[in-house]
């Protein structure tokens, strides 16, 4: 008796399978995904999968996305105009959509302070978040499959240069032999160690820093040891003349301990610092001139 | 040329010849200078090559730079050139990644890529009476928050009438380069980039030493379609747009105010959808996509100068979504405020100069719950004790902190101090320098918890004897270097000694010797020595001749031992560099 009921309750449930349509919803996030919301386009921050199996009765291809944006404790930050978004018609079989389609951007209501960071920002202050995508009918009043995703957000800050200052002027004796750059570290501290790359570049006779930066061959380009903001340069190079090895421009190139640049909110996205430029001063041609002259005047 | 364009030409034109207009013409007049520049690297290394690679090549081996830099004068009319270039059409960029110029090896640049290229200049700026035409190559900057630092390849000009002050430029900042897949003769491929097109416009007010006050703007776009092979992501197309108010105010007092407030819209990636969420189009000059992002900067200041002291204070603000192509790595997402000083005291024998100022970021918290805070104070000290002894002393201090569970902290203290006592004879003046720095720099992490202490100290003992009958100026110097960290222990010994020979007015030798061991404990020490000679030649009156020849021979010792290369090396490793750079120049 029970098998028979088994049975039935197993017959009209494909019954029931066939008459309406199979959809199921998988939200494939990058539970670190990019910072930027609009880069949520590409694939390395996951995509959405919606699986359709047209059924024999109910049969509506037509689908809308409801996006709900929740903060760490559940609270709702975030969410979608269902009147406003997109219809999708979806193809037998499985569907593909990148997380922006899920994200919906574009049609995200957000509250004061989170749209107004947004908006300033294209980011969300970092912290853990949920994104809640439920999938509706065209009309919008029935939902027909629902996934959470969780994800946190991290953006970095580059690292500060602080020796040798911007426009510092080092002493060639000392400068010849060796230079201690400083800098701040990246924030946060990345939990892989960072490792930073520490490049200086001559400013040839009649350049502008900006000109050797972006044209000239680094005379230093080495990684500093892993995780330290702190690196010694032995140049090597004679500085007594004040046509060569006379001016530089220093930056830090952050990465990851792939070597690859941190992904930060450098404009270049290149992970680099902004820049510091140092001169070098001759000193003893500098005292020796002044001293020879104070004695002729006094003579 | 459109229609609105052709009539800014002509009213342009108009303006220039009417402001101009009567002038008396007189004879063509020519000044300024030219010179052609060259340098050759060669690296000899012992063993020549093994893996690893202990020391790299650090320059191109040949480069040659010419420089033409007239300023041709005719009446009214003053043009100034600037021609600063490779001469070899082919050379390419080394890359960098700044600005993705590198090209393949072996593949030349194009006709426009070496115009646009950013390690040349081609810039003309005809001047007539008060208005000046920019032409090629121009570093034209309006403000801090507008632009800029970049060379542009463009055209524009520069209006005066009355207290007016109309600027206008068009270029372009980056030229187009496709991208280049890595493969195997080059490793590291080609990132590419789009070609990046920039206008700027400044309409103000100004009464020369006296005040300023106008507007500023500058947009620059990405055009997508300028590569066959476009850069793959994360470089992307962008927009970019600042609008900009800037005043500067002088009394007679001697007060100096500064203000400027600028608000950027910055579109990172032009191929994200249209969208006026999260923010509004900016029209005419900005269609939002859902990446464009708008923001605020503040820059306000204050100074006060007196016959022989002077104070100031400013306060920058950079939100952290205020971008602008004009300063591309502009450090957002901060806030600051310095404080800076300088006066005499003691009879005016004592001159000090000193500043303070904080600085705070993540000011959005987009990267992490805490903003992070940096401590920046210096203040230098110079006494003329005597006639014969001044002394110079200087501290400065930075902090910084990033609180939180995956915070940092740092301090750098570093102390200077260099007397200097000078005496005479009849026939010769001597100098004594000496320098001793001490510092200090610590870093902590609170995951895993951990501090590195790192003690540096350097000392520099510098005799300079001046011959009064005598054309030889010579100087010698010792310097001791120490660091000390947990791993590492380095000590630095070096002996220098230089000389400057004017055998006649026209002919001046130079050379210098230098000696060091470098030694990082335990291991033995690295021995290098460095050899400089050269001259200084006016071969004619405005004809000039600089070469300057520089050796440098180094020998690690057991730092890097033999057997640990592959092949194995018997003996000590090291290399042989030489750097020769010449230079003639030209004055008209």
């Amino acid at each position: 008796m029970k098998k028979i009921k088994l049975l039935l309750i197993l017959g009209m449930f494909l019954i029931i399978q066939t008459i309406h349509a199979q959809i199921t919803l998988n939200l494939a996030l990058n539970p670190r995904p990019q910072p930027y919301l609009s880069d949520w386009m590409y694939p390395v921050n996951g995509q959405m999968i919606i699986s359709f199996i047209p059924g024999t009765v109910v049969n509506d291809p037509n689908v809308k996305l409801k996006t709900t944006l929740l903060d760490q404790g559940r609270n709702i930050i975030g969410i979608t105009n269902i009147n406003a978004a997109r219809v999708y018609t979806l193809r037998q079989g499985v569907n593909q959509f990148t997380m922006a389609d899920a994200l919906q951007l574009q049609n995200l209501m957000l509250p004061g302070n989170v749209q107004s960071l947004l908006q300033r920002t294209g980011r969300l202050a970092a912290g853990d978040y949920y994104l809640q995508v439920e999938l509706y009918n065209a009309g919008g009043d029935a939902v027909r499959a629902k996934q959470t995703a969780r994800f946190s957000v991290i953006s970095y800050q580059l690292p500060v240069l602080m020796q040798p200052a911007n426009e510092a002027k080092l002493d060639a004796h000392i400068a010849q032999n060796m230079i201690t750059f400083r800098w701040t570290s990246l924030v946060p501290t990345s939990s892989e160690q960072t490792f930073y790359r520490v490049q200086v570049y001559e400013m040839l006779p009649g350049q502008t820093p900006m000109q050797a930066l972006r044209g000239n061959q680094p005379i230093l380009d080495e990684p500093a040891t892993r995780g330290m903001t702190q690196f010694i340069w032995r140049p090597n190079l004679s500085m007594i003349d004040s046509t060569a090895n006379h001016k530089f421009i220093w930056t830090i190139q952050s990465m990851d301990a792939k070597g690859i640049p941190v992904p930060s909110m450098d404009m270049t996205t290149q992970g680099r610092s902004e820049p510091a430029v140092f001169t070098i001063v001759n000193q003893a041609e500098i005292l020796g001139e002044k001293s020879k002259n104070e004695v002729l005047k006094t003579h | 040329m459109n229609n609105p364009t052709k009539i800014l030409f002509v009213l342009i034109l108009f303006l220039a010849l009417k402001s101009n207009a009567g002038e008396k013409r007189d004879s063509l007049t020519l000044k300024g200078d030219m010179g052609i520049f060259y340098e050759g690297y060669g690296l000899n290394k012992t063993p020549g090559s093994s893996l690893p690679d202990f020391y790299k090549a650090r320059k191109p081996w040949n480069l040659l730079r010419y420089s033409l830099n007239p300023v041709f004068s005719y009446g009214k009319w003053e043009i100034p050139v600037n021609f600063n270039f490779n001469l070899n059409f082919g050379q390419n960029n080394f890359n960098s990644g700044f600005s993705n110029f590198a090209l393949p090896p072996g593949m030349k640049q194009s006709f426009w890529q070496f115009l646009t290229n950013p390690v040349n200049n081609f810039g003309i700026r005809p001047k007539i009476g008060n208005t000046e035409f920019l032409l090629g190559t121009q570093y034209v900057k309006y403000s801090d928050l507008s632009t800029g630092d970049l060379g542009i390849f463009g055209y524009g000009v520069n209006l005066a009438p009355g207290k007016f002050r109309i600027k206008l430029f068009k270029g372009v900042s980056q030229g187009p380069i496709n991208y280049v897949a890595p493969s195997i003769p080059n490793p590291n491929g080609v990132p590419g980039a789009f070609q990046r097109n920039q206008w700027m416009a400044q309409l103000g007010l100004e009464k020369e030493g006296k005040y300023f006050a106008g507007f500023n703007i500058v947009k620059s776009v990405d055009k997508t379609g300028s590569v066959t092979l476009p850069p793959l992501f994360p470089i992307e197309p962008q927009e970019n747009m600042v609008v900009s108010f800037l005043a500067n105010v002088k009394t007679e007092k001697g007060w100096n105010y500064h203000i400027e407030l600028g608000q950027s819209f910055f579109t990172r990636n032009l191929n994200a959808p249209v969208s006026i969420t999260p923010v509004e189009d900016f029209k005419p000059f900005i269609n939002s996509h859902i990446s464009t992002s708008k923001d605020n900067a503040v820059m306000l200041g204050i100074a006060k100068k007196g016959s022989d002291w002077e104070i100031g204070t400013r306060f920058n603000y950079y939100g952290a979504g205020y971008y602008t192509a004009g300063f591309q790595f502009m450090t957002n997402d901060k806030m600051e405020y310095l404080l800076n000083t300088r006066f005499n005291a003691w009879k005016k024998k004592m001159n000090i100069v000193g500043s303070i100022g904080e600085r705070y970021g993540n000011l959005s918290r987009t990267a992490g719950p805490d903003l992070t805070k940096q401590l920046i104070a210096n203040v230098n000290v110079f006494t003329q004790f005597t006639d014969q002894f001044s002394m110079n002393a200087g501290f400065n201090n930075f902090g910084f902190n990033s609180p939180g569970l995956s915070g940092y902290k740092s301090v750098s203290n570093e102390l200077t101090v260099n007397p200097v006592y000078t005496w005479n004879s009849s026939n010769m003046s001597n100098l004594l320098s000496g320098t001793y720095t001490w510092s200090k720099y610590n870093e902590t992490t609170i995951i895993p918890p951990n501090t590195t202490k790192n003690n540096t100290q350097t000392a520099l003992l510098l005799y300079v004897p001046t011959f009064f009958n005598s054309k030889i100026s010579p100087d010698f110097s010792i310097m001791w270097f120490k660091n000390s960290a947990p791993s590492i222990s380095l000590t630095l010994l070096t002996a220098t000694s230089g000389m400057s020979w004017k055998m006649n007015s026209k002919f001046k030798l130079k050379g210098q010797l230098q000696y060091s061991l470098s030694t990082t404990s335990p291991f033995t020490a690295n021995k290098n020595l460095l050899a400089t000679s050269g001259f200084d030649w006016e071969i004619f009156k405005r004809l000039t001749w600089q070469l300057t020849a520089t050796a440098n021979v180094y020998h690690y010792g057991t730092e890097l031992p033999g057997n640990s290369l592959i092949p194995i090396y018997t003996g000590s490793p090291g290399y042989f560099e030489s750097i020769l750079r010449t230079g003639l120049q030209y004055k008209f």
